[in-house]
């Protein structure tokens, strides 16, 4: 083994000599550049799949082109953006977005909490019941809209079928103005819920004892050592837990098209399907990136609010 | 500091790594820039030397029984000519089935080479250059006369022929693969072995037999919003009403679906018919429709042809333990009329991928010359298919094969088809929704078709407009 060569130098602009490579080491491979042999397959990936295609849309958003009628693109400045912030369409499909989220959210993360703080309190069968929980977050979103597709059929589903057996009527869950959109706020909780329970569950786990048994000496009521010790310390981690839900729930789309097709009419076409079909029914490239990158800007602003309340939060 | 030589010139891994930077971006924009065709390039009147080696020519279709039914008859029959070839249909959900063939198209890079179009997706491959153009090869190795001129026209025409006719001075783009309708589907047992002539007659029977039958509906039809679902029912409905979807020669929709026939037509399908189907039916699509049939919980059902298949199989059916049974008390029958004995034309046509290698491209020629033919039309149609040729729709092997190929035959001279305009995907959608709002009540059928033609003006009136638009 060699010697250990200081880091530091006393005379500025010397270079600190690191430790000599070992025996057998290439001399022109030095720890940088080995270090950039080892990120650069990962960059590189980064680069052709995820900054060169946002570039590219940044581009088509200001411009006309159609990834199927060719011609060169034309630039149009803010036409498609201004095209998208006025139009109806766009403003119906924002509006059921944010029922959804709003509707989504809230319910998997009252849900979600509750169901942590329960298992939190069990002392024995917690990892089995944090498991079974997790179960349907583990499933992949087109297989859960197919089986509850099949489960919410008006006709032939069994959840109209239990319905029936107790005396209640037939609910046209998928095909219902009202119903559909519940139905798929409905699902994704079931799916999502899990997510918030693990991460609340991570926050309640963290809570140190002594501040309970403090609470307890004080003769402090349940409700109070909830309200005074458990929710101020788990609520920072459950708000990281509900951006995270609400960017997911923002860009929904795989249950909508699965479940409801966007229907009935398009009651439950979010922004994200919509899209969808301006992409690859209409072949509208230009729009269809401006439409892209106006919903990337709406997620990072809010995401940007919400850091900074986090960041308020931490500091009080 | 612990890297002061930063400061200098880029290590040579480091130069490395922003030049491969630099030629992946470069590359990469030349391929999202690619040069774009906008004619179809022309298939050689004559199909050129066939390889030896093996060779697999892969279809594109959507996951239906006729999918399964090709593969299956392909591999078998068609090896018999070309050893050398294995036949692939490569399906994909009916929703996607535009999307999986376009979004390739797009990139200039198909994994198929016989691409089965809808007969209105012909316009926009055309228009893009995504298919070749097969005039002089039908010239040359196809007897188009063996055909009704409007099926030739039809799955391979464009521009669209008008509806019942074929422009022989028009360009050629495909040749049919299968061909299909709706047929009407009736319970002998509770409506008689005589199915309703005309479509108020048809309604009023659907209503009896609902009143008289708890638990069964009067009705059963495409109602959903996905593919063209909703959008062919009321165009069935409008066509039979005496309305028109648009004037081809003036490209006008606004003012033409939404007159009065076409006002009258919404209000049957959404007023009388509607309220003759199960509850919650109102995204059935074929499948759903076939299985209340199968259940018996329809009196009166609507459906492809093509698709019909499995309503004769006791497996899938409480109809009866056998066939015969099944066919007891199953009828089928050409559509009603009413103003007019309009059927929806269905069925797809085959092309050739412009993208496909040369060898590939010459086996999908050598495989439509030879499924043209009146032999193998013939056992097509006894393997299940639903051929275009004349003499194979009037063969025993067709006619005898399914309860229902003889209302395919029937119905060959009463089609109309949609819009063939390279909008047609928009213009299928705006209707679908719409429709689709209508049946569920999202909507009033006024209010609803008024919607759909401004819509599907504005959709047709900005043509030609490329990427922007299409809100």
């Amino acid at each position: 083994m060699s010697d250990s060569a200081p880091l530091t130098t006393d005379q500025p602009g010397q270079v600190a000599s690191a430790t000599p490579p070992a025996p057998g080491r290439s001399r022109r491979l030095s720890d940088r550049g080995l270090a950039v042999a080892f990120t650069s397959p990962a960059l590189l990936l980064l680069l052709a799949m995820s900054v060169f295609p946002l570039l590219w849309a940044l581009y088509l958003s200001f411009t006309d082109y159609s990834a199927t009628r060719g011609g060169p693109a034309q630039f149009v400045g803010f036409g498609n953006y201004t095209a998208i912030l006025a139009s109806e369409q766009v403003h119906l499909r924002a509006l059921t977005t944010l029922v959804y989220v709003v509707g989504a959210v809230t319910l998997q993360t009252v849900l979600g909490f509750a169901i942590a703080y329960l298992i939190s309190r069990r002392t024995r069968g917690r990892g089995l019941l944090t498991t079974l929980f997790l179960v349907p977050m583990m499933l992949s979103p087109v297989v859960v809209g197919l089986f509850w597709r099949f489960m919410l059929d008006a006709q032939f589903g069994v959840v109209n079928s239990m319905l029936g057996s107790i005396g209640l009527g037939q609910v046209e869950w998928l095909t219902g103005q009202r119903t559909a959109l519940i139905s798929l706020i409905l699902v994704d909780t079931w799916q999502w819920t899990p997510f918030i329970m693990l991460i609340a569950l991570a926050g309640l786990t963290a809570v140190p004892r002594y501040l309970y048994e403090a609470a307890s000496i004080d003769r402090a009521s349940e409700w109070f050592r909830f309200r005074t010790i458990t929710l101020p310390l788990v609520w920072p981690l459950l708000l990281i837990a509900v951006l995270f839900r609400a960017i997911e729930a923002f860009r929904l789309f795989d249950l909508v098209y699965i479940l409801t097709s966007g229907g009935p009419g398009v009651s439950t076409e979010t922004l994200s399907f919509h899209v969808y079909k301006v992409a690859f029914l209409g072949f509208n490239t230009g729009t269809a990136s401006a439409y892209g990158i106006l919903m990337i800007l709406v997620v990072i602003i809010l995401t940007q609010l919400y850091l900074r309340y986090l960041n308020k939060l931490k500091e009080d | 500091m612990r890297y002061p030589q930063r400061r200098g010139r880029l290590s040579v891994p480091g130069r490395t790594v922003l030049l491969a930077t630099a030629a992946m971006v470069v590359a990469t924009t030349l391929v999202a820039c690619g040069g774009q065709s906008d004619s179809a390039p022309k298939a050689p009147a004559t199909i050129p030397e066939l390889t030896k080696d093996p060779l697999t020519l892969s279809f594109i279709w959507f996951d239906w029984p006729p999918a399964h039914a090709l593969e299956t008859f392909a591999n078998a029959e068609y090896t018999k000519l070309r050893p050398n070839v294995t036949v692939k249909v490569k399906t994909v959900p009916n929703a996607n089935w535009h999307d999986a063939m376009f979004t390739q198209f797009a990139a200039h890079k198909t994994d198929f080479d016989i691409p089965i179009l809808d007969s209105q997706h012909i316009g926009e491959a055309v228009t893009n250059g995504n298919i070749l153009d097969i005039t002089d090869f039908v010239k040359k190795n196809i007897d188009v006369k063996a055909y009704n001129p409007y099926l030739l026209a039809a799955y391979g025409q464009f521009p669209q022929a008008e509806t019942g006719k074929r422009d022989e001075n028009a360009s050629l783009y495909g040749l049919p693969l299968l061909g299909d309708t709706w047929t009407m589907i009736y319970r002998k047992d509770l409506i008689g072995d005589k199915p309703p002539q005309t479509w108020d007659e048809m309604i009023s029977v659907a209503e009896k037999c609902q009143a008289d039958n708890p638990g069964v509906s009067g009705l059963a039809f495409h109602q959903a919003n996905g593919s063209d679902a909703a959008a062919v029912t009321y165009n069935t409905v409008n066509g039979v009403y005496g309305g028109n979807l648009w004037n081809p020669k003036t490209r006008k929709i606004n003012g033409v679906l939404n007159d009065a026939a076409g006002h009258e037509a919404m209000d049957v399908l959404v007023n009388k018919m509607k309220p003759l189907t199960a509850k919650g039916s109102g995204n059935w699509f074929i499948d759903e429709v076939n299985a209340a049939v199968a259940q018996g919980k329809a009196c009166i059902a609507f459906n492809w042809i093509a698709a019909s298949g499995g309503l004769l199989d006791p497996k899938q059916s409480t109809l009866g333990t056998t066939r015969e049974q099944i066919l007891d008390k199953l009828g089928f029958a050409t559509l009603p009329s009413q103003k007019t004995n309009l059927v929806p034309l269905g069925g797809m046509g085959m092309h050739v991928s412009a993208y496909s290698p040369e060898a590939n491209q010459a086996e999908a020629l050598s495989f439509m010359k030879w499924f043209e033919q009146a032999d193998i039309q013939k056992k097509w149609a006894a393997a299940g298919g639903v051929p275009s040729r004349t003499d194979a729709l009037e063969s025993p092997e067709f006619l005898d094969a399914a309860p229902f190929n003889q209302v395919y035959t029937d119905s060959v001279p009463r089609m109309r088809d949609m819009w063939n305009v390279p909008e047609y995907a928009r213009l299928v959608d705006i209707e679908n929704t719409n429709v689709n709002a209508a049946l569920n009540g999202a909507k009033t059928p006024k209010e609803a078709l008024d919607d759909i033609a401004k819509e599907q003006q504005s959709v047709l009136d900005a043509a030609g407009g490329k990427g922007g638009g299409g809100l």
